[in-house]
């Protein structure tokens, strides 16, 4: 895993199994402040087709906490990422 | 059948018998070594109990009590009745070194003993968990599986064995575990789990292991899990990466808010079918999923010990997800859960899975997580088989009948480079799959700007652009998307040059041209 330690204005991203397939990377940092409604939507921009593909059947956390961002209501995208924050993009693994 | 693979299985069929036909003749003779024992003391007189002489006056405490075990040395006619344990007199012995831990303990150690656990699927996970849990001396172990016993199972699936090659994955195991333990009662469920059967299989058990390898079986065992209010430990391996969480752990009611998480509460949409991928597409390396299967085991016995069927049930611990990477500086990262989704569809009092629904096979999983149809991207004319392919290689045209030189044309395989490096056909350019389904054609060209080594093989490609371009990879689905990529990138000069994929794959080659090209 890449360095969890921030640059100024930033957080970041770690991911996991299918997302670091997906983006050729295991992390990267964000510039911050982004409200966790957001992240998906910007994930897209620099990665077109990860949203279906991988980012919406993802569990999400924030600093090792799992936040919901599942459906239109949810709690969880109003969560404000902040500098130094650390965000995991976790894929269902289903083998065995 | 083949006569080899008949032979392989009665072998295995044989061996099995024999293992415990031995395990029976063993046991016999140890139980009747035991009573011959028991008789022998029974007709003895008590002649000198050293603990009815009163030594506590003047006597140092440690000479005492090697006096006591010197006296008692010898005849072994102060053996108390084995009744007088909780345990067995076999059992202190075989799990002294768990009794002895606080953790466990005589308490723990009878939990284990009436606690039944359901292993589902006894691959990976499945085999490392299974030989724990009975090695343990858990009362019962239920294993369930469809599958039989592959060669390539082997590097990873520890209970299983070479000689065993072909027989179901569930007779197997229980050779293995039986030996290890033949107190443990095994139960054989031989076929693959579903919906009209998990509630009848899994009622009769107290704790649930999902060792299972798709995301279908993943909301089927939970859904059936949070129904029947038994915890479930489940785990997942692929490649490098693991993941592990305990769920439905206190297993309260559906509704009750106090209750663990389900399986739908932590991912409630499944991955799309075409991005799920299987150890055999992916890779797997063995201490990997070993790893996540003993690691089931571990929750397994915290959760049992703890009293998983017992109203004085100790605090459960809070829900989390354990994520192992193997080849990452920080191998293992817990995640705190939340507590049940208000609105899961499984465990909250919204819940729409109900037993009625499973039983009625309403709830269909494969459908809910999605189905790949077989991937037909092509026109006949785009496509060549391995055969036609095969006397082109040659030196002949297949179709025209001509010759041809044998730089005629441009084979490139698509699979990944540590595949290609494991065998290829001779001539062949590795482009892969990866690094052209990475590269963005159209509108997202602008977006995402080639790489340098992206501009090396598209240029590598154009350079012979007056040959025809054949696309091969492992199983023929990627070749085909390949094609599409490659003339949308206008690789075929408008038409005028011939670009298509081989069918089937190295898998129809290996099988209809060249019997010796490896298969892994």
């Amino acid at each position: 895993m890449g360095p969890s330690a921030s640059p100024a204005g930033h957080f970041v991203v770690l991911y996991f199994a299918a997302a670091a397939s997906y983006t050729g990377k295991t992390s990267e940092h964000l510039a911050s402040p982004m409200a966790a409604g957001e992240l998906f939507g910007r994930l897209e921009q620099l990665y077109p087709g990860i949203r279906a593909r991988v980012l919406e059947s993802c569990a999400v956390t924030v600093n090792l906490q799992y936040i919901n961002l599942d459906g239109d209501d949810a709690e969880g995208a109003r969560v404000l990422l902040k500098e130094g924050d650390e965000v995991a993009i976790i894929p269902p693994v289903s083998s065995g | 059948m083949s006569v080899i693979d008949s032979l392989r299985q009665q072998i295995a069929a044989c061996e099995a018998q024999l293992a415990t036909l031995r395990q029976q003749l063993a046991e016999a003779e140890h139980l009747q070594l035991q009573s011959r024992r028991q008789a022998q003391e029974e007709v003895q007189p008590a002649t000198f109990d050293p603990l009815t002489h009163d030594m506590s006056y003047g006597i140092h405490d440690d000479f005492r009590s090697e006096v006591f075990a010197a006296l008692s040395h010898g005849d072994g006619s102060e053996q108390p009745p084995r009744s007088r344990w909780p345990l067995d007199k076999m059992e202190y012995k075989r799990y002294g070194r768990q009794l002895i831990m606080p953790e466990v303990g005589l308490q723990g150690q009878l939990r284990l003993k009436k606690t039944s656990v359901l292993i589902v699927g006894v691959g990976g996970l499945g085999c490392p968990s299974a030989a724990y849990l009975v090695g343990a001396g858990v009362g019962t172990v239920g294993l369930v599986d469809g599958d039989t016993v592959e060669e390539s199972n082997l590097h990873r699936q520890i209970l299983h064995s070479t000689a065993r090659v072909g027989m179901t994955k569930v007779e197997s195991a229980m050779v293995a575990l039986n030996s290890l333990n033949p107190n443990v009662k095994l139960v054989p469920h031989a076929a693959r789990l579903t919906p009209d059967t998990a509630l009848s299989i899994f009622k009769d058990y107290d704790i649930v292991l999902d060792c299972t390898d798709s995301p279908a079986s993943r909301y089927l065992i939970s859904d059936t899990c949070v129904l029947l209010g038994k915890p479930l430990v489940s785990a997942s391996a692929l490649r490098t990466d693991g993941q592990l969480m305990v769920l439905n752990n206190p297993p309260l009611p559906p509704g009750d808010a106090a209750g663990g998480p389900c399986y739908r509460c932590v991912f409630p949409k499944p991955p799309p079918p075409e991005s799920v991928v299987s150890c055999g597409d992916g890779g797997i390396l063995g201490p990997v999923v070993g790893t996540m299967g003993v690691l089931q085991a571990l929750e397994a016995i915290k959760v049992i010990t703890r009293g998983v069927h017992s109203s004085v049930r100790g605090p459960a611990e809070a829900p989390s997800l354990l994520i192992f990477s193997a080849y990452a500086t920080q191998m293992f990262r817990t995640i705190r859960l939340r507590t049940r989704k208000p609105k899961c569809a499984a465990c909250s009092a919204q819940a729409t899975v109900t037993p009625e629904a499973l039983n009625s096979g309403s709830l269909d999983y494969v459908q809910f997580c999605g189905t790949i149809n077989p991937v037909d991207a092509l026109s006949p004319n785009e496509r060549i088989s391995v055969e036609n392919y095969a006397k082109l290689r040659t030196g002949r045209n297949p179709i025209t009948g001509t010759e041809v030189s044998a730089d005629s044309h441009v084979l490139v395989d698509v699979r990944e480079k540590v595949q290609f490096d494991l065998c290829s056909l001779e001539g062949s350019v590795n482009i892969p799959f990866s690094a052209v389904s990475r590269l963005r054609v159209g509108d997202d060209a602008v977006k995402i700007p080639a790489t340098e080594e992206e501009e090396r093989w598209i240029a590598e490609l154009k350079a012979r652009g007056d040959k025809p371009l054949f696309v091969v990879c492992r199983l023929g689905n990627d070749s085909q998307m390949t094609v599409k990529k490659l003339k949308a990138m206008g690789l075929d000069n408008g038409g005028q040059r011939w670009i298509g994929d081989i069918k089937g794959g190295l898998r129809a080659w290996r099988e209809k041209v060249d019997h010796e090209f490896p298969d892994y």
